[in-house]
């Protein structure tokens, strides 16, 4: 073991952190030592960290040797296939599996613990069988007869007293029916008299409608096992951890037998925790065939029951000064989250602040999938009715809403991160009045605000080992989404020991590893790094020490590991020639988490520039521009590539995507990438992802759900900009445009 | 996808007696099928709405990929030619440009690789109702058309009723506007028929298919006949997501110009608002001795769209038809406009 350099035991400090559930924040109090140690130093002064770094596992899926969970293929392997219930709402009154057991290639068949059925898509049995198509048709020979009963699909609907109820009522709260009051905040008499001052009021709606992940991966597992008292879960998840609990609870066995391993997974965003119920039915049927069983949902399966966005529906009534001052706000909020709870933030949204403000926050169930966590739960949704609402008070006073939102923010940062957006959109250009120009092609401009967390937690642990080779292994449990994990753990190692990034390798995805947290809540980064940052320190000191004695005698920290080379005491030795001299196990330093080296707090806006053709209703984005803070970028281009995929993503929620449900049948119309419409590469406008390097916080902070917020409302009010149609419902498509156009039309 | 049988006749005649020789089933798209591209069918086979028992292959078939002159300057099209090869012919793109369009503007290079043009013409509508395994509408031998008081945002504003899909061919509207004609193989035969009279509305043919097709009968050649129209055709595709997606509406618009920019004839079809090709007369008559101005095409497009039944949510399909027209013409007469 490497002697520790830390001279006196560390004190122990508590401090208030972050912690993520389900892609669910919540605070909660822990020990760490309180000493700092070294710091990550000033962030322009990184070798590697703050660089564009390409990232270390690119070659691998760019040529298609990358392995994920849907590539496994193990010898006598069965494929798993889900029968799902075709009604909204519905009772089994009887199952008949007797013929489809009796098919070609089918070795188990498992009916799902429920027997009332809430949503459309509700897996109601699971079929293994020896391909995926053998699998499906087996699936289809079960024979179920439902009971159907009253469903509603309609937030508009299912909020009515008549509706038929989605979750059995409350007794002590009768008239609650879907709706569950969340929370109420503030005085609604103050609100009430602070509008009756106010010079221009808006009272208006705002629906965002559930929309998809749309993971390119589906979900999904392969369970290795045939009996006995071992088995390993090849998992796409975003929880290596979350795996083998599960897993071993559904196998009978105990979760020190199960292996989750994640290599390489094909996007979560929030929706891939535990082994979820696609993971439940595949445990069971391997257990029930005793063969591993690859169970990956069907692309339908995904859109129906894989989980989705929250809905929103908002209405919102707020007052403006004629200076610009918001000054009153209250707002009625539902999360339509289908059988779940949904997510949404409050309004006013938390960038702003309004004098006086009142919300209630509803949930009110319909019956459809559970929404679950999806980048920046509730965020987006409530940004883009706040920018809305901002667009429409500074257009009603005569504001440049730039101006205007300035006046309003809590926060100086943002003030230069609108100066800078607004700089590169080239805001000057803009209308000031909305629809103005000759000809059906108008262009327009649109910015918007957000805020999240991004800090890390205290789970990490990680082995960096060295060894006599001049080999560097750095290990620990995590999972990387594609969103870098792999490279910045390098980089960070490879930093501190003065060598390049390929000359250190790392080991993740696999319980068997050192500890890791899920990757929710933008805390991948803010947790692992710190870790791996005290590691690579560790296993700095503890080398020096080792070479110490052939560097003269030189003192710990005079000694430096710089391109390659250590030297002290006036000599310098090659990597490969220092660590010849190691024991012939090398040496392995452990890294914790250190709370010193992450922050919490991001801010970020967004400017939108559209052109909309006022004949045809049709929207081309033009250029987008993401201005985001982060403290220390651990890797610039990874940064980069964050800002554009928050755009691009968001690109699609206010442009094209939604879950469209036919009211009376009570199923999804769209479940699949033919009529749920994501943006193409035609689609793709200018990015502009700008890193705010004004922030100076040498800490590392998770932005991926940071920039994903703002681009909402800069687009919706972009759009208005250029053709003078206010659409309060996402997303925006060319009818909309056009039936604005002509209601326009008839009001002048 | 349920188990099938797979035949590759070599010739049409074998192909015909591949079709016909499976006894006739309950429900039509039990039976057997014919498969060139595959693009449309497998995905209707994947989700079952189509369940073959019989696959018949007709790339196995030869002579039917190419592309010939009719010796009058007009084109034979076979059934098997690719989207692809179409779009990028050298006389096509020249004589039939609105054709080339059309062929382009369909989905992703992938399918166009793929997909034929006999297979576009008998594509399945793309309603998502029809597309739904779970639903039975009355296209699949169902008693009611969900998309009437549903979500009908993609479906007919003309020729509805009972069933209001939109017919999804881009090629189709384009080929009528020309004037083409398919050649069709059968067990009784041969027989040639305008292409316009080859696709059927709801009210007035068989529910569950949108041609005149017989179970046993194939395309085996289109005919573009040489016209005053083709050399100022074109076709004008709005799509919600320019990276493929079917038509909200298209237009194409064949004018025939006489002397002093005035029209001596006009052709002008609309997809994606009817069951079938919808072809304009009214409008086209209109446009006959009149010079392409703002008026001229204002009037046009009003004229084309009169009489349009929009459903609940696809009023905006009128607006829309409308500006396309006005620009397809413009674009076909050469105009700015």
């Amino acid at each position: 073991m490497p002697q520790q350099p830390t001279p006196t035991p560390p004190k122990k400090k508590k401090v208030r952190v972050p912690r993520v559930v389900n892609g669910v924040e919540t605070i909660v109090e822990i020990e760490v030592d309180d000493v700092a140690g070294p710091g990550w130093g000033p962030n322009d002064k990184h070798r590697l960290l703050n660089h564009r770094l390409t990232r270390v596992d690119g070659p691998l899926k760019a040529t298609g040797s990358a392995h994920y969970t849907y590539d496994v293929r193990l010898p006598g392997m069965l494929y798993g296939r889900v029968l799902r219930c075709p009604h909204a709402h519905a009772r089994v009154k009887s199952f008949d599996s007797s013929k489809a057991a009796t098919m070609p290639g089918v070795k188990a068949i498992i009916q799902a613990p429920l027997t009332e059925f809430r949503f459309a898509g509700s897996p109601v049995a699971a079929v293994a069988a020896t391909t995926p198509e053998l699998a499906q048709d087996a699936a289809r020979a079960i024979v179920v007869e439902y009971e159907v009963l009253p469903h509603v699909v309609r937030a508009q609907d299912a909020i009515k007293p008549e509706s038929p109820e989605v979750l059995p009522r409350n007794d002590a709260k009768p008239n609650e029916r879907n709706l569950r009051l969340a929370q109420k905040n503030g005085d609604p008499q103050k609100v009430e008299a602070a509008l009756a001052g106010c010079d221009a009021i808006v009272d208006a709606e705002y629906y965002t409608p559930r929309i998809h992940h749309a993971c390119l991966e589906t979900h999904g597992m392969v369970v290795d096992y045939s009996g006995g008292k071992s088995a390993t879960i090849y998992a796409t998840t975003q929880g290596t951890f979350t795996i083998p609990d599960d897993a071993a609870k559904e196998l009978g066995l105990s979760t020190s037998d199960v292996t989750a391993t994640v290599q390489h997974m094909g996007g979560g965003f929030g929706s891939k925790f535990g082994i979820g119920i696609e993971g439940m039915l595949a445990c069971r049927l391997s257990k029930e065939a005793k063969a591993p069983v690859k169970l990956m949902l069907t692309r339908s399966d995904e859109f129906l029951m894989a989980g989705n966005r929250s809905g929103s529906w908002q209405k919102i009534k707020a007052g403006v000064k004629s200076d610009g001052t918001l000054a009153a706000l209250q707002a009625v909020q539902y999360r339509l989250g289908g059988v779940g709870q949904g997510s949404q933030a409050g309004q006013p949204y938390a960038v702003y602040r309004a004098g006086e403000s009142y919300r209630e926050v509803y949930a009110l169930q319909t019956n459809e999938d559970s929404s679950v966590a999806m980048r920046a739960p509730g965020h987006p949704q409530a940004s883009f009715a706040m920018e809305s609402l901002l667009d429409e008070l500074a257009y009603k006073i005569g504001m440049d809403p730039v101006a205007f939102r300035k006046k309003n923010m809590r926060d100086e940062v943002y003030h230069r991160q609108l100066d800078r957006g607004a700089r590169e959109i080239n805001w000057a250009r803009r209308n000031a009045k909305a629809g103005a120009g000759v000809g059906p092609l108008k262009r327009g401009m649109g910015c918007g605000a957000g805020t999240w967390g991004g800090g890390g937690n205290n789970q990490c642990k990680v082995d960096v080992t060295v060894g006599r080779d001049g080999s560097v292994i750095v290990a620990v449990g995590t999972q990387d989404l594609g969103t870098g994990t792999r490279t910045f753990t390098r980089a960070i190692v490879a930093e501190e020991l003065g060598l390049q990034i390929n000359d250190v390798v790392e080991k993740i995805g696999n319980s068997r590893l050192g500890g890791a947290n899920s990757s929710g809540g933008s805390t991948t980064a803010a947790s692992l790094s710190p870790s791996v940052k005290d590691a690579a320190i560790k296993t700095r000191l503890a080398l020096a020490e080792k070479l110490a004695p052939l560097l003269g005698n030189a003192k710990l920290e005079e000694i430096a590991f710089n391109a390659g080379n250590v030297s002290g005491g006036g000599k310098t030795l090659a990597w490969k020639q220092a660590c010849a001299s190691l024991p012939s196990a090398g040496i392995t330093a452990h890294g914790e988490w250190r709370e010193d080296l992450q922050g919490r707090g991001v801010h970020g806006v967004c400017f939108a520039e559209v052109e909309v053709d006022v004949e045809t209703g049709q929207i081309r984005p033009i250029k987008m521009v993401q201005v985001q803070d982060g403290g220390l970028p651990l890797n610039r281009l990874t940064m980069e590539s964050q800002l554009n995929g928050g755009m691009i993503q968001s690109l699609g929620m206010a442009l094209w995507e939604g879950r469209v449900m036919d009211r009376d049948l009570g199923v999804q119309l769209n479940p699949g990438f033919g009529d749920y419409k994501l943006p193409g590469s035609l689609e793709m406008p200018e990015f502009v992802p700008i890193i705010d390097d004004d922030d100076k916080r040498e800490v590392v902070i998770g932005i991926a759900e940071a920039c994903i917020i703002p681009s909402l409302g800069a687009l919706a009010n972009a759009v208005f900009n250029a053709c003078g149609v206010r659409v309060r419902e996402l997303p925006i498509t060319p009818d909309k445009i056009l039936m604005g156009m002509m209601s326009e039309r008839r009001t002048a | 996808m349920k188990a099938f049988e797979w035949l590759s006749p070599t010739t049409v005649s074998e192909a015909v007696n591949a079709l016909k020789s499976v006894p006739a089933p309950k429900d039509p798209d039990d039976g057997a099928r014919p498969i060139a591209g595959g693009q449309d069918l497998l995905t209707t086979m994947k989700d079952y709405i189509t369940r073959p028992t019989r696959v018949v292959n007709l790339k196995s078939i030869r002579g039917l990929d190419r592309i010939l002159p009719d010796g009058k300057g007009g084109l034979r099209i076979g059934a098997l030619v690719t989207l692809a090869q179409l779009a990028d012919h050298p006389v096509v793109r020249r004589n039939f440009r609105g054709l080339s369009e059309a062929a382009h503007s369909i989905a992703t290079p992938q399918i166009r690789n793929l997909g034929t043009v006999g297979g576009n013409l008998c594509q399945r509508p793309r309603c998502w109702y029809f597309r739904l395994e779970e639903v039975v509408c009355l296209k699949k031998g169902g008693t009611e058309c969900y998309a009437a008081t549903g979500e009908n945002k993609y479906h007919a504003i003309f020729g509805g009723g009972p069933s209001y899909i939109v017919h999804p061919s881009d090629l189709a509207p384009m080929l009528v506007a020309l004037g083409a004609s398919v050649s069709v193989a059968g067990s009784t035969g041969k027989r040639v028929i305008q292409l316009e009279k080859f696709f059927t509305l709801p009210a007035e043919g068989n529910l569950r298919r949108e041609n005149v097709l017989k179970n046993d009968e194939i395309i085996t050649d289109i005919h573009v006949p040489a016209s005053r129209f083709a050399a100022h055709s074109t076709y004008l595709k709005f799509k919600e997501r320019e990276s493929m997606d079917f038509a909200l509406v298209s237009v194409a618009a064949a004018v025939a110009m006489g002397p002093n920019k005035t029209i001596a004839g006009a052709r002008l079809v609309l997809g994606g608002v009817a069951p079938i090709p919808w072809r304009v007369p009214k409008a086209e008559s209109f446009l006959v001795g009149k010079t392409m101005n703002n008026d001229v095409l204002t009037n046009a497009a009003r004229i084309a769209l009169a009489g349009a039944e929009p459903l609940e949510k696809n009023g905006y399909k009128i607006p829309l038809a409308q500006a396309l027209v006005r620009r397809a013409l413009a674009k076909a007469g050469g105009v700015n406009a």
